[in-house]
């Protein structure tokens, strides 16, 4: 059982992030906690795995209690032997480089005897179907797969209370198939779920009871039935995703808005393999329209990211030639004339300031010309600030400032919405639409069937090579 | 198929005499110790770390070694004569690449096969504090998550044309290093807030699933090591 009694807090130096919650959850229930980015629902889980505050530093009043144990009272490792947690980013979770050594992990710690783990790791694994995936290197598995394991890891040990801080950010429709298998499982076996997450839909058969909080407190507590039959409209307006769990590349989209007859990009020869190994894909032809959004859909591993750093021609061994016109363009070429926004876009600022940013990719600096293009992507007050101070949704905006100032026409995004809220995502997509308008190609790869459904004029779904076929992409 | 966990995959060596290894290796590689008394010992220790790169089937990595080997032996033969400035610069580096390629590949080594686990146990069994142990191993996790990360700042980079030799090559070095920096001490911080969500601390009793032990391979290394010690002492302290 988890209750709070009157909590508050509030990180070191910032604004109080919790404000009075009293919360009970009992045995076996699965909670969701959801609410807009910032409403504090990762402070509160964080409460209950101890991280808060014995790792994040700031004031804690009240108490949280964990099956009868008070959390500040007692250490992170005492807490650990009952509560497991699934983060969100899986590049950050592994503290082990195989996957094995990960299940393993968490009861080594606890000292458990090898015998006890080895058969613990063999129930789980086989459970859960994922032997393919044992014995292998973290740095090698999709992001979906990472999931997979995080899951599996914490499903190893012998904890009651699981904790999930937006486990599917990074998730496609098929991992979060999997994710809900995960979830499924753990109520089966009576573990306390808490879920803090704005992607929802995908909850709704497992959850007990879901709540709603907003700048820090608890403003609604749903039951399982009532939040289901909540409008897309009323979701929306309390900043959550109404997302069904969907196949993209089985949404219809509105053709009205295309601009018709267009002009199309032709990609042709576009095959990669890592190492020889078999080819991840082999497209022999495939048309872009030009001047659209067009969204490249497909499941997680099946190549899309590496789909991108060929197009922009990042990988020596991929010979694609991109038509454009009448020109064709080779990988030097497409490395000078297209520019792709990273889905960790704080791998590609570089400079002291934004301004600095968008005039190092200017042909030949001009500062007015640079503080217009930030004027146009309502970036003008933050010229003098630190790139890496920024938020998420600015420093993307940032890394497009700095594709328009080197006059590139074909601007890419490998998943620009993943783990961003309604509101965070809405921006993205007007910023997507208002770069159409000026005239410029969109391709973007992602999984977010509300952002395909408000701002991509085209789909081309997107499949791995499977028994070494060739697929004439063409839409 | 079903799936079972066999406890008893590990790698040629024990992480205790990889580690003897490395000491020994730095010691008279790259240390120079003894001199040309050392010279078989010397011999053996740049060679080894090729042959466990054959052992662990990196065929490609373990044949480009040798070819610098190879090819760094004869271009110092070539150059034992009186030499011109360009000359004398080369010769340097090569000595310094022939010094110090034996030890780094034998550090590569040990960094891709040994599992963070095997390590901790190996050193708790060696009474190595775990002050000391965790975030030597965190280091190991660390270096695929450096490569990542760099890769796709480089990539950025080309895109961008900055490159080196091109335009802003004196600034690449730092526009390399802020993102680096920036995105490692992020991954840092959620790295050991998720390991201490699963139980890891200082100074507490673990268990280790893979069964370590000291095989034939680890005596014959650890033999090695010592011989080479002995000898060494020998020569500084009888002849």
């Amino acid at each position: 059982m988890i209750s709070f009694e009157n909590v508050s807090f509030q990180y070191t130096g910032e604004q109080e992030c919790l404000k009075n919650i009293n919360l009970t959850v009992n045995d076996g229930d699965v909670v969701l906690v959801c609410g807009p980015s910032g409403c504090g629902k990762s402070t509160l889980v964080r409460c209950v795995n101890g991280l808060i505050p014995h790792f994040y530093r700031g004031e804690l009043t009240g108490t949280v209690t964990v099956n009868g144990t008070c959390v500040a009272q007692t250490t992170l490792r005492k807490i650990s032997r009952h509560v497991g947690t699934v983060f969100q980013n899986p590049r950050s979770q592994f503290f082990n480089v195989d996957t094995t050594s990960e299940l393993a992990f968490g009861c080594e710690n606890f000292g458990l005897p090898p015998e006890e783990i080895e058969q613990r790791i063999n129930s789980v694994v086989n459970r859960h179907e994922i032997g393919y995936l044992m014995d292998r290197s973290i740095f090698r598995l999709s992001g979906g797969e990472k999931q997979k394991i995080a899951c599996a890891s914490i499903a190893v040990e012998p904890v009651d209370v699981i904790i999930l801080d937006e486990p599917s950010a990074n998730l496609d429709y098929q991992g979060i198939r999997e994710l809900q298998k995960m979830i499924a499982a753990w109520k089966e076996d009576h573990k306390t779920v808490l879920i803090a997450e704005h992607r929802i839909a995908y909850l709704f058969p497992y959850i007990t009871r879901a709540l709603l909080m907003k700048d820090g407190g608890i403003v609604r507590e749903y039951s399982a039935d009532e939040i289901r039959e909540l409008s897309e409209e009323k979701l929306h307006s309390l900043g959550l995703r109404a997302e069904q769990a969907e196949d993209p590349s089985e949404i219809r989209i509105d053709t009205d808005m295309r601009r018709g007859n267009t002009d199309t990009l032709v990609l042709s020869n576009m095959k990669y393999s890592y190492r020889k190994e078999k080819p991840v894909f082999d497209i022999p032809r495939m048309e872009i329209p030009a001047g659209e959004i067009v969204g490249i859909v497909g499941a997680n591993g099946a190549g899309k990211s590496t789909f991108l750093r060929c197009l922009c021609g990042m990988e020596k061994s991929c010979k694609a030639t991109l038509k454009v016109g009448d020109e064709l363009w080779n990988n030097k070429q497409r490395r000078r004339n297209l520019y792709l926004v990273m889905q960790d876009v704080n791998h590609q600022l570089f400079t002291d300031s934004v301004l600095e940013e968008v005039m190092i990719s200017q042909e030949n600096e001009n500062r007015e010309e640079a503080l217009e293009i930030l004027r146009s992507l309502d970036l003008e007050a933050y010229a003098d600030k630190h790139p890496l101070a920024l938020s998420g949704g600015q420093k993307q905006r940032v890394a497009v400032a700095s594709a328009i100032a080197s006059g590139r026409n074909v601007i890419l995004f490998d998943e620009p919405t993943s783990g961003l809220d309604y509101s965070h995502m809405l921006q993205v997509s007007e910023l997507l639409k208002k770069l159409r308008e000026n005239g410029r190609t969109v391709i973007l790869v992602t999984h977010d069937t509300e952002l395909i459904k408000t701002a991509c004029t085209y789909i081309i779904p997107f499949a791995g090579i499977k028994h070494g076929e060739k697929k004439e992409m063409i839409i | 198929m079903e799936y079972r966990l066999d406890r008893n995959v590990h790698s040629l060596l024990d992480p205790r005499t990889k580690l003897l290894l490395l000491f020994t290796s730095s010691v008279f590689v790259v240390g120079n110790a003894g001199e040309r008394w050392m010279v078989v010992f010397y011999w053996i220790l740049v060679y080894l770390p090729v042959l466990l790169l054959l052992v662990e089937k990196e065929w490609v990595t373990a044949a480009v070694a040798g070819a610098i080997y190879v090819g760094c032996y004869f271009a110092q033969r070539a150059l034992q004569h009186d030499l011109t400035a360009v000359e004398s610069a080369l010769a340097l580096l090569l000595y310094v690449i022939t010094k110090i390629l034996p030890t780094v590949i034998l550090a590569r080594y040990i960094v891709r096969t040994t599992k963070v686990s095997e390590f901790l146990t190996a050193m708790r069994r060696m009474h190595v504090t775990d002050k000391l142990t965790i975030p030597i191993s965190v280091i190991f996790r660390f270096f695929p998550t450096v490569a990542e990360e760099s890769r796709s700042i480089n990539d950025a980079m080309r895109m961008r044309g900055i490159e080196m030799g091109a335009k802003k090559a004196t600034e690449a070095v730092e526009y390399r290093l802020v993102p680096l920096i920036a995105s490692c001490s992020i991954i840092g911080e959620e790295l050991s807030a998720a390991a201490m969500t699963r139980g890891l601390d200082v100074g507490k009793k673990r268990s280790c699933i893979w069964n370590i032990r000291f095989g034939w391979f680890d005596r014959i290394i650890m033999a090695l090591c010592a011989a080479c010690f002995i000898w060494w002492g020998i020569g500084r302290f009888y002849v």
